[in-house]
Formats: C-alpha cells, structure tokens, sequence
C-alpha cells in the first residue's frame, strides 16, 4: 500500500508526521498561494526556501514529497504570457527543488508540466475524473497518476472500467466526507482556488457552501452515510484497482493526520468514523457514527448499489440504525442518543 | 462566578450554559442542531457581549419560533451576566442560514446603526429578536 499523506505545511509539522515514516510512501503539501494556489483551504505559505528544506528533509527519511497547485479556477490568468512565465518559471524552481510530483488540475498545465519538465504530474481529484475516457484524456496530456474523482469510489463498475482503459497510476481519496454528486462543487473549489491562490483574494466572512453543507447534513445525517468515503477496513476491496490511496486533510493537526494514517495503514478503526473524516470536521462533535457498525456494508450492499436513493432507501434505514447524536457535549452530562430521538425533519 | 476552589468558575459556566441552550434549541425545532462555539467578546469601540456561532438552524426556525427562543434568549443573558441591548441573528449574506446569535451590549457610537428605524432587519444580514430602545 502507498499511502500519499497530508501536510499542513510547515517543517515542524513535517517532523512529526516522519515520527512513522514507515507507514508514508509520499508527503503532500500546497506551496505559495503567490502562484498557481491550490482548490482547497490552506494554513500555511511555504516559500521556495521552506519547500526545498521539506523535501531534502523527506527524502532523507525515505519519503518522496508533492506539491499540490490544484486550482481549479486561475481567472484564465495561466493562459496569459505573464502567467505562463511565472507559472513555467515556479514550476521550473519546485523541479529544480527536487520535489517528487505536482498535481494539478487544469488540463492545460497537465499538458504544459508534463512536456516540459521532468517530473510526474499527478491528475487532482479536482479534475473530476469519473469515466475511462476522461482518464485516457488525462494520461494522454501527459499524466502520470489520475487521483479518481471520489464521486465514483463507490462505482465499481467506473472505476474498473477505468483502471481497464489507461496504464498510469490511479489514486483513490479515501476519507473526503463531501456530499455524493454535491451540488456546491465547482463552485466552492472556485471560491478556494480564488481564496487561496495569487491576488486579488475575496475577503469573505462565510463561507456559504460549507455552512449550506452542514446545514443539510445536520438536518439529514444520511447525507453523511452516502458521501463516497472508503473506511480503512474496506481497502481490501479496492486492491484490483490500484493499492495507491489518498488521505485528505491538510488543514487539520498532526495528531489527526497520524490518526487516520495508523487507521489505513492498519486497515482498522475502532471509533467515531467522523474522526476520520477529513470533512465536514465541524460534525464530529454532533455525531457519533461507530465505525465497525459499518463492517461489511460496502461489500453487502454498496458495491452493487444503483445509487436510485427514493426507491432503495437502504441508506435511509442505515442512518436510523447507526448514527448517534451527542447531547449535552463539554459537560459531565455528555452522552450519545440514537439519531431519532432529537430529529423531527429529514 | 470567579476563581472557586481552584476551578474557572466563568468557564464552567459557559460550557453549561452551551450546553443548555443547544438542547432546548434542538427540542424546540425538532433538529440536532450544534452550537459550535459560544464566545463571551469585546471590542474596542466598547461594545461587548456573547457570540453564539449556529450550525444548522435557519432564518425559518427563527421566524416560526421567535416567541419560544425569545425567553431562552434571554435565560443565557442573564445566566451570563450580560445585559445586552439588542439580541439579534447573524445570517450568511443572501441565504436563509443563520451564521451566529449575538447578545450584544452596544457602545453609544454603534447604538445609532441598531436604533435607526423600526424595522426587524437593520441590514440585509441581521434580524433582530430583541432591542432595548433608550428613552
């Protein structure tokens, strides 16, 4: 298994994350949002300095290190001679660094890195690749690893069907809690790639998309049961696709990250599946969804499943049975309920 | 409240008190809905008081409900310490989601943009639950 694992981004965090190299195939990190920036939320800024330290300091542990500039808006600024020369001239820096791999999402500097630069470019699950023919799309630009769109990791149909029609390697994000198919998408990776790439950057006070996701799941925790997340005991599943997997979470502590490395690296996790769940973090504190309650439901029902949710219901009941709302959470009082007991709305 | 046998008695209160008012909110609507984080402030032009930021309640909630969540409300002012001068919601710009509650005790330069008019919506963002009009 290799196990591609997030950095918030600075050395001390690196430091602590190499405590157990021995279960880490690959680092990533974002780099300067002064560039091409990233889709995602980000805590830290590190220069070129900070990265070339980062890297030597991986690979002398063993650990190879990517660089994620996956925005998926750029304002069409990449397409400009001013953008194309600093963009070719920050890649040019990060190769020269050593760094491993760069994901990105935008087709263009799949085609443009791949071309000029030795290096592997990675495909961000922020392309959004969901069929064989996006991916033979991709590895035709030049890609050399597809992070498969999550939408489709419990489409075992897709997925073979890609892992059938191309020769590079395929990542899985394993952890990513987002609503199946959800609606707010594009436009929140949008909003990141403006929040956290290059000026001028949004001062935005909420952020609509993620309150809106909360709200939905508070009002309904099924949504949370349907989001395509793999739990580390149903890897084994997944070994005919690729043995290549993904665990989001760049913004969150070490202590978290390290969590849920020991739980995909053991293929195990005795607790609150919301612990690993890279999103929506705010929920762990509302619900407790007992992780080996799901033991065999993937292979039972969610391989074949035909995602026609108002005539299966299956997920519906599954809700009911294993979700778990905390009542009276920080106090000496604190306790779990079933789900029901406190929800009138779904 | 204050320092009682070693233990932060402001702190103990306010983790009862979020408590609290997350369960009387969820019985009330009839949702699990999380008080993420309760927060006592300051502000240097001089207004003070508690922040209640919401996940999951909805401008619905409030408008159905006003009456019952006035006097609980109320209860955590007093349970606090904080006699605001207004009460109001916060929501996220051009949606229904309410981002906060805020119990707030304003400064005479803030007063101004509260009091003027009569209307339950000074800004297109806040609705107000309660305001104490100075005579």
């Amino acid at each position: 298994m290799k196990l591609f694992v997030p950095s918030p981004g600075h050395i001390d965090s690196l430091k602590e994350l190499l405590t157990q190299k021995e279960k880490i195939y690959s680092i990533f990190m974002a780099g300067s949002p002064d560039y091409i920036g990233t889709g995602r939320s980000n805590l830290a800024s590190p220069q070129l300095e900070d990265i070339k330290e980062q890297t030597e300091f991986a690979h002398k542990n063993g650990v190879k290190m990517e660089l994620v500039l996956n925005s998926s808006c750029m304002g069409g600024r990449q397409l400009t001679p001013e953008g194309y020369r600093t963009n070719h001239w920050y890649v040019e820096k990060l190769v020269d660094i050593g760094i491993d791999s760069i994901v990105v999402a935008d087709p263009y500097l799949v085609e443009t890195i791949s071309r000029d630069f030795d290096v592997d470019v990675v495909v961000s699950v922020l392309a959004f690749v969901d069929s064989p023919q996006k991916a033979e799309f991709f590895e035709d630009l030049g890609a050399k690893s597809i992070v498969i769109d999550s939408n489709v990791n419990r489409h075992f149909d897709v997925l073979h069907a890609i892992r059938d029609s191309v020769d590079c390697e395929l990542k899985l994000l394993v952890n990513e809690g987002c609503l199946y198919r959800c609606p707010f998408r594009y436009a929140h990776f949008n909003f990141f790639s403006h929040a956290f790439g290059p000026e001028p950057r949004p001062n935005v006070l909420d952020d609509y998309y993620y309150l809106k996701c909360l709200e939905l799941r508070i009002e309904n925790p099924e949504l949370i049961i349907k989001s395509p997340w793999i739990r580390p005991e149903d890897i084994k599943l997944y070994r005919d696709i690729t043995d290549v997997y993904k665990i989001g979470g760049r913004t969150h502590f070490v202590d978290w990250i390290l969590n849920c490395v020991n739980a995909y690296y053991n293929e195990s996790y005795d607790g609150n599946l919301m612990d690993i769940l890279d999103c929506p973090k705010d929920l762990k504190d509302l619900y407790n969804i007992p992780n080996k309650s799901l033991d065999g439901i993937l292979e039972k029902q969610w391989t074949n499943c035909k995602k026609v949710c108002n005539k299966c219901g299956y997920c519906r009941t599954l809700t009911k049975k294993v979700t778990q709302v905390y009542s009276n959470g920080g106090t000496e009082h604190q306790m779990c309920l079933p789900w029901e007991t406190g929800a009138v709305k779904t | 409240m204050g320092n009682r046998g070693g233990e932060n008695m402001i702190l103990e209160e306010i983790l009862k008190n979020r408590a609290g008012f997350e369960e009387k909110i969820r019985k009330l609507i009839g949702r699990p809905v999380l008080l993420i984080e309760l927060d006592m402030f300051a502000l240097p032009c001089g207004c003070s008081g508690i922040t209640a930021n919401m996940r999951g309640l909805e401008f619905d909630d409030l408008e159905v409900f006003e009456q019952q969540i006035l006097p609980l409300v109320k209860e955590m002012a007093e349970n606090l310490g904080v006699k605001p001068t207004v009460t109001f919601a916060r929501l996220v710009p051009g949606s229904s989601i309410v981002a906060s509650l805020n119990w707030r005790t304003l400064c005479p330069r803030c007063y101004p943009e509260f009091a003027r008019g009569a209307g339950k919506m000074p800004r297109p963002d806040l609705y107000i639950l309660m305001f104490e009009r100075r005579k």
